[in-house]
């Protein structure tokens, strides 16, 4: 009853506005998961779910700039059977291209199956499905797959719905911050920490599959990438040194970490294998070399070097050769970081002493655009569907938050987190 | 001088406590004979002028200033090789993470560099950098961030 008034509402705003809507972004229609049985789960009944699960999956689907979810309303339920057949004439003429169905059903062991499909309800033609067999207290990862199917249904690019933000969540006075490195749900769920907040910890960095996580601690006295594997909660330094090492990063099939190292006055990029093992080295100007990033294929790497004078980017090939300038447009430039579809080159440009903002370039060092205008963005990270950034945005007190922007452009939306947030590494899709 | 005289009170106290007809229950502890490193830490800042140089903007230059403050260190230091002293860099809030880390050391080698020169011995000296994590000022303003660009020479002990 309460979902009527809200979807008149949102009627009234496509009827004001349907030539916006279709410019920008796709309708897509979803009617309720159904489910063919009514027996409870110990998490609900399958029908609380699987209302629950539509709910989730609009929401997940209003975060992106290229669909715009109707519903789930109630007057809309379909019977089991119906969900393969949907009546696609009544969503094309409420404006939907797409429409989402899909059913929740208790299967013997106890647990669900959740299966959803995607249809062009113009063409009439099937898109996508999924199916997942899970526990009831796990509904939400199925639904966040849904999600997904529907918006690689509509854009082509991964659904990044079912995935982790890594983070340093922060406590305590600006001027002596208690850091933790926590990890949660990228829609802000299952909160957990990796660290006990006893030592300062930077750059949380997930392996592709959010499996390991490497990251920077000052447990031994001074800056150290360390390895935490999230399944045992085992940790252990990346490289037996005494020198200072950080800026670490996973290469894309997870083997190897690229990462920084500092000698004397000088700081080079290296390259270790994840497992451990000795750092190859992979530059050698004099200078400050950081922020490795590879590029989905592994076969190149981009990094921040200030060997001209003032910090700028660079490509080099995997191995250290081939090391050429990408960044030209005046200013400084810090953290690159390669996109998961390989187009991009996220970064900050730095305007010394007054901040920095987030921007992309292509890696061959054309068509760059600033994507943010406030004051002190830094540490951009992808999105899997690479159409979106995660960054940190520090306020003028201090205090440092999450922030999303689409390379669409548009306002930077903030994400919330417990506490004050920093150094965000949004995990690619997981399995 | 001001530590021979510092020398001299606390052998006055002592002193003073062994007037007869003041019975102790414990035994005195004997005088320290060299001062506490929290003593020794206000002599250092007192006679080099500061624990602190600062830097310009991505900047691990010496100025004539900073190699001023550091020459007073190394005099007061060189008498004092059984302190370990560690050397500690920082960058400005404005700087990003990483670039952060490796400035602040930067400016901790730069430090502990010029101190080896004066006759410090290398042995003595450790370094470490906080990057952007001690914010001494807050603030945006040029001035507050120039304080933060900093390197502070530590007595550990």
């Amino acid at each position: 009853m309460i979902a009527r008034p809200a979807s008149l509402l949102l009627g009234l705003a496509f009827l004001s506005a349907p030539v916006a809507a279709q410019d920008q972004a796709a309708v897509i229609a979803i009617p309720p998961l159904t489910t063919p049985d009514e027996k409870d789960t110990g998490a609900g009944s399958p029908g609380a779910i699987a209302w629950q699960a539509s709910q989730l999956i609009a929401s997940d689907l209003r975060t992106t700039a290229e669909l715009v979810p109707v519903g789930p309303d109630q007057k809309d339920y379909y019977s089991y059977p119906e969900v393969t057949a949907p009546t696609f004439s009544r969503w094309r003429a409420k404006g939907a291209k797409f429409v989402l169905t899909g059913f929740v059903r208790s299967r013997p062991d106890g647990r669900l199956t959740v299966g959803c499909y995607v249809y062009d309800t113009v063409k009439g033609t099937e898109l996508g499905r999924t199916g997942f067999v899970v526990a009831p207290d796990e509904w939400r990862r199925a639904a966040h797959k849904c999600s997904g199917i529907a918006y690689t249904a509509a854009t082509g690019a991964p659904g990044g719905f079912d995935t982790r933000i890594a983070y340093v969540a922060e406590s305590g006075p600006v001027s002596n911050h208690v850091k933790r490195v926590a990890i949660m749900d990228s829609d802000g769920n299952n909160q957990s920490f990796v660290t006990a907040g006893d030592t300062i910890v930077l750059t949380p960095r997930l392996s592709p599959k959010a499996e390991m996580l490497a990251f920077v601690s000052y447990v031994g006295g001074q800056a150290q990438v360390r390895i935490a594997n999230l399944g045992s909660g085992e940790q252990r330094p990346l490289v037996q040194t005494g020198a200072m090492s950080f800026a670490p990063r996973f290469s894309p099939d997870g083997k190897r970490i690229a990462f920084s190292m500092q000698a004397g006055a000088n700081t080079d990029v290296y390259v270790a294998d994840s497992n451990g093992g000795a750092p190859q080295r992979l530059t050698a100007a004099p200078g400050i070399d950081t922020d490795p990033s590879f590029s989905p294929d592994g076969s190149k790497i981009a990094f921040e070097s200030d060997r001209s004078g003032t910090q700028q980017l660079y490509v080099m090939n995997a191995d250290g050769s081939g090391q050429r300038r990408i960044s030209f447009g005046g200013g400084w430039y810090a953290a690159p970081v390669w996109s998961p579809d390989g187009e991009w080159i996220a970064f900050a440009r730095r305007i010394p002493g007054a901040g920095s903002r987030i921007g992309i370039v292509k890696p061959d060092g054309s068509g760059e655009k600033l994507l943010t205008d406030a004051a002190f963005d830094e540490g951009p990270s992808w999105a899997a569907s690479s159409h979106e950034l995660l960054f940190q945005r520090t306020g003028p007190d201090g205090r440092p938050a999450l922030y999303k922007i689409t390379l669409a452009g548009g306002d930077a939306r903030r994400v919330a987190t417990p506490q004050d947030a920093s150094d965000p590494d949004w995990s690619g899709a997981l399995d | 001088m001001r530590r021979a005289l510092l020398l001299l009170a606390l052998v006055g106290t002592a002193a003073s406590a062994q007037l007869p007809g003041l019975r102790k229950r414990d035994p005195v502890p004997p005088p320290p004979l060299v001062l506490g490193i929290d003593a020794l830490r206000g002599e250092f800042v007192a006679q080099s002028g500061s624990a602190m140089v600062y830097f310009g903007g991505d900047s691990a230059v010496l100025t004539p200033q900073a190699k001023a403050t550091l020459a007073a260190q190394a005099q007061w230091l060189r008498r004092h090789p059984e302190l370990v002293v560690r050397i500690e860099g920082h960058a400005d809030p404005s700087d990003t993470r990483d670039h952060a880390l490796a400035v602040g050391a930067r400016r901790a080698e730069e430090v502990r560099d010029y101190l080896v020169l004066l006759g410090v011995p290398a042995a003595q000296l450790s370094t470490v950098s906080w990057g952007k994590e001690h914010v001494a000022v807050m603030g945006t303003a040029p001035e507050a961030l120039a304080l933060n660009r900093r390197a502070v020479t530590i007595l550990v002990r």
